[in-house]
């Protein structure tokens, strides 16, 4: 038995945190998952009434945290690059992947979420401010759905919420007083949620912070990373397709067919392609898809090249015409026999490609042409600090970490791969 | 004109890019050529800094690496140029904004001229630009020294492991001269391939850096004119930009003709 530190050591690390962190948080899913079960069976058509993307989100990343262990001892045979060495690179491409995939455990917070501007702006990293509660409406004798409704609200933090007041501070004598930053409010004390009376005062917990909307930024990260690794995975699956699929063509025809596709990847590639991408997104609006749809397309001509070469160099071994001669079609010969062997450099120019992709939707979102303001990025987030940059450090240096270390990850993976495929690289 | 067929009317453009005359720009209500000149001038400047900044420390970097045999030095230095690599050109520039310009105020936060720039003499308004150019210069260039570094570094191991530079040691040579005249021209031209990219890339306009720090450069210039939809500025743009990369990468074959002279036989043959 050798002692070290695996990437399955790691993995259960990030589990055991989440799970002692945010067992709350899980427990209230739980009760959701249930509620939805429930009237699922009692009313369908209710059940499709109101299921959102949200909703399908948070039910499907709880039943993998419950099922992913499980998972591991039923595959535990299958699953050996569990079993090897984590490195740094490594362990922070898997955090970022378990974020992804685990956003809504992580912080249960919604990213859109702002009230009481004056209060909540621009606070400080470790910051909470108190909020009075309202009396929600008297509810009498629920049907199913609308108690599932309220409960999920309760659970799923909706970008608004009325019941709620920030406050600076309160003054209770026969009326209450409360101030916001020098608006002097008078609350009635029947609207109020009272108990002893006194009203109920709570805090909430920024941990990174709130940006210039008083939203927190800490769910802008989580959400951002969600985002970010998204527009990269998305990108990365068209270039790949469109990369393998000229390349296997523009090799294996040969003639006119790899000249014009050369001839078409090097226009591409003699141009900065950002100007080409501001220029689309320009033209026809930016949207998530347009933005994954345009990076995907302007980042196949390295993996083009890559391909060319080798099926060019593959067409005359025996194997691949033996495979010809057999009868197989063009899509099966690419699959079996041209894509195990040049999997490897496809794969690192791949992990390449995709820290290239996350950098370009950051500086998008920097520009203002990402994915807009319906979600959060990481380049947006930066882009609208900078403006605060006398008085919230909190805004840049965050998002600008997470973006670095990110591509630090895939870069320092990339590498790491092509040194085990080249040996030869490293001395 | 515009009732005239498609092709016809590329033709007449494309005589009227060779006469010069590439239209009037909507927005300056100038010649493009005009227009594009003024930013040019500065892009030039501002990237031929930078690519002898990216070249100058990369190598000299490299040449203290390799002088050491130091592997631990060597590892750090080049997890170190993986990092600098990774930072985007917008997080650097933000970071040292708010480092220098904020917290410490040493350097301008933009723009590449003081409020008092009229009042000064020659010199001093050279040095104002210069002083606002810093920062801008280091947010530009880091990156690329980082992938410079790493092009010399390759190359200068794999020389190192040939059989010759072996013989050279074992002839009794001293080091120095060995990586002066032996290595360094042998392992120099992948570099200036990859250097001429970058020229040209960078003559096509930094975009990022010139946005963050609000220079009038040829990046801006083209997004500029993308988002006030003005075409034949755009055009203007991309034609330059073109051009610039088609003779960035001509100089680096005629450089690398010159370390190499096999390379020109080949040519002719």
């Amino acid at each position: 038995m050798n002692r070290k530190f695996k990437i399955l050591h790691w993995l259960l690390f990030l589990w055991i945190v989440l799970l002692l962190l945010r067992h709350d948080v899980l427990l209230q899913y739980f009760v959701l998952w249930f509620g939805y079960a429930k009237l699922v069976f009692t009313d369908i058509s209710a059940g499709f009434d109101v299921l959102s993307l949200k909703l399908i989100d948070v039910i499907l990343s709880v039943k993998l945290f419950i099922v992913l262990p499980l998972l591991y001892f039923v595959f535990r045979k299958k699953w050996t690059y569990l079993q090897s060495k984590l490195s740094f690179s490594y362990a922070l491409l898997l955090l970022l992947i378990w974020i992804l995939i685990f956003a809504p455990i992580v912080t249960n917070e919604n990213p859109e979420f702002s009230k009481n501007l004056s209060v909540t702006k621009l606070q400080p990293p470790f910051s909470s401010i108190k909020f009075v509660n309202l009396m929600g409406k008297k509810s009498e004798a629920l049907k199913e759905k609308e108690r599932f409704i309220q409960q999920l609200n309760n659970t799923i933090k909706p970008p608004f919420n009325e019941q709620i007041i920030f406050i600076d501070s309160i003054v209770i004598s026969e009326s209450i007083i409360s101030y916001q930053k020098g608006q002097i409010t008078e609350l009635q004390k029947e609207e109020l949620l009272v108990k002893d009376g006194k009203p109920v005062i709570e805090n909430k917990f920024f941990l990174l912070g709130t940006d210039e909307y008083g939203r927190d930024n800490f769910a802008r990260l989580i959400y951002g990373t969600r985002i970010s690794l998204f527009v990269g995975f998305g990108a990365v699956i068209i270039s790949f397709f469109i990369g393998i699929i000229l390349g296997f063509i523009a090799g294996y025809k040969g003639g006119i067919f790899d000249t014009a596709l050369n001839r078409f990847a090097e226009l591409f590639l003699s141009f900065p392609v950002i100007y080409l991408i501001i220029l689309i997104l320009a033209l026809f609006g930016s949207s998530l898809f347009s933005v994954i749809i345009v990076l995907g397309i302007s980042g196949w001509m390295t993996l083009f090249k890559i391909v060319r070469g080798e099926v060019v160099s593959l067409k005359q071994k025996d194997f691949f015409i033996t495979a010809e001669l057999i009868g197989l079609k063009k899509s099966q010969l690419l699959k079996k026999e041209i894509l195990p062997v040049i999997l490897a450099p496809v794969v690192v120019n791949l992990l390449f490609l995709f820290s290239n992709v996350i950098l370009a939707e950051a500086a998008l979102s920097y520009l203002g042409l990402g994915t807009g303001n319906l979600y959060p990025s990481w380049g947006a987030m930066i882009n609208s600090g900078q403006e605060y940059i006398y008085k919230a450090w909190w805004m840049i240096v965050f998002p600008g970490t997470a973006l670095v270390s990110t591509l630090f990850a895939v870069n320092s993976s990339g590498k790491r791969i092509s040194k085990l495929i080249n040996p030869r690289l490293e001395e | 004109m515009l009732n005239e067929p498609v092709v016809e009317q590329y033709f007449a453009f494309l005589s009227n890019v060779v006469k010069g005359d590439l239209g009037i720009s909507y927005n300056y209500r100038q010649p493009v050529l005009e227009v594009v000149w003024e930013y040019f001038s500065f892009t030039f400047v501002f990237s031929i800094l930078s690519i002898f900044i990216q070249i100058l420390f990369s190598f000299s970097i490299a040449l203290f690496v390799s002088r050491r045999k130091n592997n631990l030095l060597n590892k750090g230095i080049s997890n170190l140029s993986l990092f600098v690599y990774s930072i985007p050109s917008f997080v650097l520039g933000v970071f040292l904004i708010y480092l220098f310009s904020v917290v410490l105020n040493v350097f301008p936060i933009s723009g590449l001229k003081s409020l008092d720039h009229d009042q000064f003499s020659f010199i001093g308004k050279n040095l104002d630009k210069f002083w606002h150019l810093i920062l801008p210069l280091i947010t530009l260039s880091a990156a690329g020294t980082a992938m410079f570094y790493k092009y010399i570094k390759e190359g200068m191991d794999e020389v190192l492991h040939q059989t010759y530079i072996l013989n050279l040691t074992a002839s009794g040579l001293r080091e120095k001269d060995i990586l002066k005249k032996h290595v360094i021209p042998n392992a120099v031209s992948p570099l200036i391939s990859v250097a001429g990219i970058e020229l040209g890339v960078l003559l096509g306009g930094a975009l990022i850096t010139e946005v963050i720090f609000s220079l009038p450069g040829m990046g801006r210039l083209t997004v500029d004119s993308i988002f006030s939809r003005d075409y034949p500025l755009i055009i203007g743009c991309v034609l330059t930009a073109g051009i610039v990369m088609i003779l960035a990468n001509f100089l680096a074959d005629i450089i690398k003709i010159k370390f190499d002279k096999r390379l020109l036989k080949g040519l002719l043959n």
